[in-house]
C-alpha cells in the first residue's frame, strides 16, 4: 500500500470522541508531508477552544507513530482558516444524520 | 497557515471534586426538602428547614457544580489556563466546608449561621479571586467573558446581601432593611448569578454539541444589554418598593430571555448534527421552560402576591437552573472521566466514544423523571396539597439519588 494511504487509513482511527466521526472525514487534515519517515501534519479543530484538544491532537501523533518505519511525526494546529462544515466527507454528513 | 498550538486543559480532578461533591449534596437537599412539606405547602419558606433545604439545593449543588464546571470550561471557551489549580483545591476544601456547617447551623441554630458563613464566603471569595485572575489573563475578551464577569459580579453582590442577613440574625441589629437585602439576595442569585452564567457558556456549548456554524453572534449583545437592564430596574423597584418599576424590570428580563431562545433556535437551525443527544435536549428544554417562567413572572408581577411570586422563583430555579445544570452535567461528567481514562490511549487502542461513557436511555428516564417530579412539587405549591407535594418531592428525591449514583457509577468506567 502507498506510504500516503497508510497514513490516511491509520487517521481514520482516530474519532473526535463527541462526534464519533473520524479526522479525516471531519475534514480537520489540512496538510499531511511525508519524506524519510518523518510526517508532518497540520490540522486544526472543529472549534477553538474545542476541550478534546489535547486528546485529539495527541491521538492523531500517536496514531502516525505506529507505522512501521516512521521516525518522527509533527502535528501543528492552526485555526487559521477556521473549519467549516463543507470540509465534512459524505460519510461524515450521513453519521449526522444528514442522508 | 500558521501553527497555533495552543491547549488548555485543567486537572481533572479539580472540577470532579466539586461535580461529585454537589450532586451528593444534591440528594441531601432533596431529602431535607421532603421533611419541609407541611411549612411549604402553607406559603412559609422563611423557615429554618427550608432556608437549610435551599441553601444545600443552591449552594452546595448548583453553586458547587457550576464552579466545578468553570474550572473546566473557562479555560477552554476562553483559551486561558486557571490562574493557580493549587488554590482551587484549597478553594474547594474551604467552600465544601464552609457549605456544610453553613447549611447544619442554619438547621439547628441559625444564630450561630454567621462563623460558618463566613468560611463560606472565604471559599466563594477566593473562587471570585481566582476567575478574576484567569480571566484578565484572556487574550481576546469576547461576549461570553462579558456574560461570565457579570454573573461572577452577581455572584459578589449575591454573598454581601446574604452575609447581610446572616449578620442581621447574629447581632439581632439591622444595618439594612431585612426584607430589601432578602430580595436582592435572591435577585443577584437566582436570576444575576446563575442565568448569566448558564446563557454565557451555551454560547459556547450550544454551536459545540450541535454542531452550529456560520450564524451571527450579535443577537448576544441585545440580550446582555436588555438582561442586565432588566436586572438593574428590578433592583431599583426594590428600593423603591415600586410595583411597576419591578413589573417593568420584570418585563425587560422576559424580552431579553426572549431574544436568547430567539438566538439559541437561529444557531439550532446552522446545525450539523441533525440527531441531538438526549442529556442536551434537556439542557434546551429547560431554556424554554425559563422563558415560560419569566412570562409567568411578568403577569406575576401585575396581579401576582409573593407566595405566587415565590413558586416562580422555585420552579424557575428547577425548570431552568436545576434541569440546566443537570443536562450539561451529562455531557461534561463523561466527558471528563473519559479525558482522564483514555484521552493518552486514543490512536493506539479503540476507545469507547464519549456516548458510550453513560447509557442515553437511562439518563432520558432520569431527566424525565425530573421534569415530571419539578411539574409535580410546582402544582402542590401553587394548589396547597399536602399528597401530591409528598409524592412528587419523594420521586424528586429518587431522582436525586438516581442522579448521584449516575454520576458517580460514570467514575468506575
Amino acid at each position: 500500500m502507498d506510504i500516503r494511504e497508510l497514513v490516511l487509513q491509520q487517521l481514520r482511527t482516530v474519532l473526535d470522541p463527541e462526534l464519533g466521526i473520524n479526522v479525516v472525514d471531519l475534514g480537520l487534515i489540512y496538510d499531511l508531508q511525508i519524506s524519510d519517515g518523518n510526517i508532518y501534519i497540520l490540522m486544526t479543530l472543529t472549534t477553538p477552544g474545542c476541550p478534546l484538544h489535547d486528546s485529539i491532537v495527541g491521538g492523531v501523533k500517536r496514531a502516525l507513530e505506529q507505522i512501521d518505519g516512521i521516525r518522527d511525526v509533527k502535528v501543528d494546529v492552526t485555526w487559521n482558516p477556521p473549519w467549516t462544515p463543507e470540509r465534512m466527507s459524505e460519510e461524515a454528513l450521513r453519521q449526522l444524520g444528514h442522508f | 497557515m500558521i501553527p497555533t498550538n495552543t491547549a488548555y486543559e485543567t486537572n481533572i480532578r479539580l472540577p470532579l471534586l466539586f461535580i461529585v461533591f454537589g450532586a451528593i449534596t444534591f440528594a441531601a437537599s432533596q431529602a431535607v426538602t421532603l421533611t419541609a412539606g407541611l411549612a411549604m405547602i402553607n406559603g412559609a419558606f422563611r423557615l429554618p428547614s427550608v432556608w437549610t433545604a435551599a441553601h444545600l439545593a443552591i449552594l452546595g449543588f448548583a453553586l458547587m457544580v457550576a464552579m466545578g464546571a468553570m474550572y473546566q470550561l473557562v479555560p477552554v471557551a476562553f483559551l486561558t489556563p486557571i490562574w493557580s489549580e493549587r488554590l482551587g483545591f484549597a478553594q474547594f476544601f474551604i467552600t465544601a466546608a464552609g457549605m456544610t456547617l453553613f447549611s447544619a447551623s442554619l438547621a439547628f441554630h441559625a444564630r450561630a449561621a454567621l462563623f460558618p458563613g463566613l468560611l463560606l464566603v472565604l471559599g466563594i471569595v477566593l473562587f471570585l479571586l481566582q476567575m478574576a485572575m484567569t480571566l484578565r489573563k484572556q487574550a481576546n475578551k469576547n461576549i461570553m467573558t462579558l456574560f461570565v464577569s457579570t454573573a461572577l459580579v452577581c455572584l459578589l453582590l449575591t454573598i454581601l446581601f446574604g452575609l447581610t442577613l446572616v449578620f442581621h440574625f447574629w447581632s439581632g441589629t439591622q444595618t439594612m432593611d431585612h426584607l430589601l437585602a432578602l430580595k436582592t439576595h435572591i435577585l443577584f442569585g437566582v436570576f444575576g448569578w446563575f442565568p448569566l452564567l448558564i446563557i454565557g457558556f451555551s454560547y459556547k456549548m450550544v454551536p459545540m454539541f450541535a454542531l452550529a456554524h456560520g450564524f451571527s453572534m450579535k443577537p448576544a449583545r441585545y440580550v446582555y444589554v436588555t438582561y442586565v437592564t432588566g436586572l438593574a430596574v428590578t433592583f431599583v423597584s426594590f428600593l423603591q418598593n415600586s410595583q411597576a418599576t419591578f413589573a417593568a424590570g420584570a418585563g425587560l428580563l422576559f424580552i431579553a430571555f426572549a431574544l436568547f431562545v430567539y438566538h439559541i433556535s437561529l444557531m439550532l437551525r446552522k446545525r450539523m448534527k441533525k440527531r441531538l443527544d438526549r442529556p442536551f435536549q434537556f439542557a434546551l428544554f429547560a431554556i424554554a421552560a425559563a422563558l415560560i417562567l419569566h412570562g409567568a413572572a411578568l403577569v406575576l408581577s401585575y396581579v401576582g402576591d409573593d407566595r405566587h411570586i415565590a413558586i416562580v422563583v422555585y420552579s424557575y430555579l428547577l425548570g431552568w437552573i436545576m434541569l440546566s445544570i443537570i443536562g450539561y452535567l451529562y455531557k461534561i461528567v463523561p466527558f471528563l472521566w473519559w479525558t482522564h481514562r483514555y484521552s493518552k490511549k486514543i490512536g493506539k487502542e479503540n476507545v469507547p466514544t464519549l456516548k458510550q461513557m453513560m447509557n442515553e436511555n437511562w439518563t432520558t428516564v432520569q431527566c424525565a423523571l425530573f421534569i415530571v417530579s419539578a411539574a409535580g412539587v410546582t402544582i402542590a405549591l401553587a394548589i396547597s396539597s399536602l399528597p401530591l407535594f409528598y409524592i412528587a418531592q419523594g420521586a424528586m428525591t429518587l431522582f436525586s439519588l438516581l442522579f448521584a449514583g449516575t454520576i458517580i457509577s460514570v467514575l468506575r468506567k
